[in-house]
């Protein structure tokens, strides 16, 4: 059964409210409501979180909100699909409320972190399942992290020159252990640009967390559709 | 006043603090904390309209008493030990009440002793000319930095840092971060020689992404004890060993301390209300853990890498005009253009930077860092010129007036900005056989200088 666009709004302008208030049982009631009136899990992430989603990827791109603003987003979005959507999702074995597993870091000698919660926080908010290792990673760190979280993309970050060659050796340690056709690698940071990610052979690169969020939607759009 | 009962203080409550888990201090505390604290002093900044400079003490003085609870309530976070180093308010003051007012650096003929300075101060600012970390290929390396240390305005340089070592790649806390250090140290100290400023204090060691770096350039034969040494605090208000081995290395060695905070504009601390109490608290947490000499903080812009933005602008300002007003610290402002060399933008970005610097009561003006220091050689000793010489003549005027230029100098750079106008390479702009810039850069040194005598900026 479809929400009507009255009830969709009404659960979306509510989950707004959840994520100001950083009230997390505020907006897993409102999806348990939902699902309970015959709403799928995945028509109301794609209906209700969403949107609403977009709206603050947007704003935060406009710099009209902030990082604590991303995170309360992070934290309540959370929340609703651990506690609501997930459960509901084992009786619709066809659906996945997650857009893709993301293995994200700063690469070794870089204890940089800041920009790379940003881009954390975006993907997470953007309905990716993302597993933040911190920062100074080992390239042996990233891979093994992303064989044992069975991860889609691994997410690469360095904000000075010297932690940039642990990227391509991310690349080359998959490449040497045959497990590139497995992972898709994107790169971002300061230093880092399109031309250099290209070269070293990854797969995306993002400018800012914003363009993050876009690649990896592209890369997992196309990884799904080569799948299918 | 850095000294080894302090150190062992520091190193003691990293290992006694309270534990605590990274992301609980990221994601709960800091951010809550920081909003509190912006509620509870009164410290918008909206008020302001487009004011960059604003002449408002009572809000300067809002700002650091702010920020001077900032850093008792916070303290700062060590990740090694995922320990809270906390300090309280007595011991604070008491920090603030011992920190220096003046620092000499470099030797001989070439030492410069940096002051503290007031709000609106007729003194000079200090001048750290140079890229400050933005990476030069290795045969660029020397005529670079030469073309800064032969600036007579320059006080004392800020280095680059190498992209490769000789020929291979640098990977840091490898054996090839200890090489870039000496390499750093060698062709910067040669730089100073060719230009006949031997003692000519460094800001080093920028190729010191870890701590290896550091502790071994800094020995027999490499830098000296009075050359700058940078520790960083990790934002926002982290620290780790890495960090503080380095300290170690630097307080027993007698060194010159320069820390560093570079929050983002958007980030934990939020805004701009939040980015200048981030400011004055990191700036006294930065005294608390490093025993600095001087400090200072770089805000970066979210998606330009940039602090010339008018709402970082006007953080920086609120911050350095409380902590002009309220202590004894020395505070510098790291200049980190969108623009780089050969563009009018820029300049425009430098003059304004300095200006709102001068008139807010910054002692040093570290920099440029043109084109936000991540484009290859993107950076020259002309602009470090230029920045000094608008530094002194904005030395004294009132801040309503360099808030009046500063505006029109923005409404010159502002609509530039998205189009990141990182202009020529070092090799492109220079002779590399006379090491002046060529013509075309010069000239448009000399037409920017006119248009801010233009402005009514009292420039020789």
């Amino acid at each position: 059964m479809s929400l009507s666009q009255t009830r969709t709004q009404e659960l979306q302008k509510g989950l707004q409210q959840a994520i100001d208030s950083a009230d997390t049982a505020l907006g897993v009631d409102l999806a348990q409501a939902a699902l309970s009136e015959g709403a799928s899990p995945l028509e109301f992430f794609r209906g209700v979180v969403e949107p609403v989603l977009t709206d603050i990827g947007e704003r935060f791109a406009r710099l009209e909100i902030f990082l604590p603003e991303l995170m309360k987003a992070g934290i309540v979005v959370k929340a609703v699909q651990q506690q609501a959507l997930e459960p509901a999702i084992r009786g619709h074995s066809a659906e996945s409320s997650s857009l893709g597993t993301i293995v994200i870091g700063t690469c070794q000698g870089d204890i940089h972190d800041i920009g790379k919660n940003m881009v954390a926080l975006m993907l997470q908010v953007n309905g990716f399942q993302v597993i933040d290792l911190g920062t100074n990673i080992s390239p042996r760190a990233f891979i093994d992290a992303a064989k044992r979280e069975q991860a889609d993309i691994i997410a690469l970050s360095s904000l000075l020159t010297p932690s940039m060659p642990y990227i391509k050796d991310v690349i080359g340690l998959l490449n040497g252990f045959g497990l590139r056709d497995q992972f898709l690698v994107v790169a971002g940071g300061a230093p880092v640009t399109r031309e250099w990610a290209q070269s070293i052979g990854a797969d995306g690169f993002g400018e800012d967390a914003v363009e993050a969020v876009e690649v990896c939607r592209k890369l997992m759009a196309e990884r799904r559709g080569k799948k299918a | 006043m850095k000294n080894t009962t302090r150190l062992l203080d520091v190193l003691d409550r990293a290992e006694s603090g309270s534990i605590i888990e990274e992301a609980q201090w990221d994601m709960q505390i800091v951010p809550m904390e920081m909003a509190r604290l912006q509620a509870e002093f009164g410290t918008s900044l909206s008020q302001l309209g487009d004011t960059i400079v604003p002449d408002d003490d009572a809000l300067a003085d809002r700002v650091f008493e702010a920020g001077l609870a900032m850093a008792e309530r916070l303290g700062v976070y060590c990740v090694s030990t995922s320990r809270h180093i906390r300090f309280t308010r007595q011991e604070i003051l008491a920090a603030l009440d011992a920190a220096p007012t003046e620092v000499t650096i470099g030797e001989g003929l070439d030492r410069h002793t940096e002051r503290k300075r007031r709000v609106e101060d007729p003194a000079f600012m200090t001048m750290k000319g140079g890229g400050v970390g933005t990476p030069i290929p290795e045969e660029l390396y020397l005529p670079v930095h030469q073309s800064y240390a032969q600036e007579p305005l320059v006080d004392a340089m800020i280095n680059c840092t190498l992209e490769r070592v000789y020929g291979r790649e640098i990977r840091s806390r490898s054996p090839w971060e200890v090489l870039a250090g000496w390499h750093e140290a060698e062709l910067t100290r040669a730089a100073c020689r060719r230009a006949g400023r031997p003692g000519l204090a460094l800001g080093c060691v920028e190729n010191a992404v870890s701590d290896v770096s550091e502790l071994s350039a800094t020995s027999y034969g490499g830098f000296s004890p009075y050359d700058w040494h940078h520790v960083a605090m990790i934002s926002e208000f982290k620290t780790d060993y890495m960090a503080l081995t380095k300290l170690t290395h630097l307080v027993r060695t007698g060194s010159v301390i320069h820390s560093f905070y570079n929050t983002i504009y958007g980030g934990s601390a939020g805004g701009k209300e939040g980015m200048a109490i981030a400011i004055v608290g990191g700036c006294i947490l930065l005294q608390m853990i490093y025993m600095t000499n001087t400090h200072s903080v770089s805000p970066a812009h979210p998606f330009y890498d940039n602090d010339t933005t008018p709402e970082i602008m006007l953080a920086i300002s609120v911050a350095q005009q409380a902590l002009a007003r309220n202590s004894r610290l020395l505070t510098d402002v790291v200049i980190t253009p969108v623009a780089g060399p050969g563009t009018r933008t820029l300049l425009y970005e430098c003059a304004a930077m300095a200006i709102m610097a001068a008139a807010s009561g910054t002692c040093g003006l570290i920099g440029p860092r043109s084109a936000a220091g991540i484009h290859s050689a993107h950076v020259s000793g002309l602009e470090a010129r230029f920045t000094a010489e608008v530094g002194r003549a904005a030395a004294g005027l009132p801040r309503r007036e360099a808030d009046r230029i500063v505006r029109q100098l923005l409404a010159k750079y502002q609509p530039q900005l998205n189009q990141r106008p990182i202009g020529l390479p070092f090799q492109e702009v220079y002779d590399l056989t006379t090491l002046k810039p060529l013509p075309a850069w010069q000239e448009t040194y000399e037409q920017v200088k006119e248009e801010l005598r233009q402005l009514g900026l009292p420039l020789r």
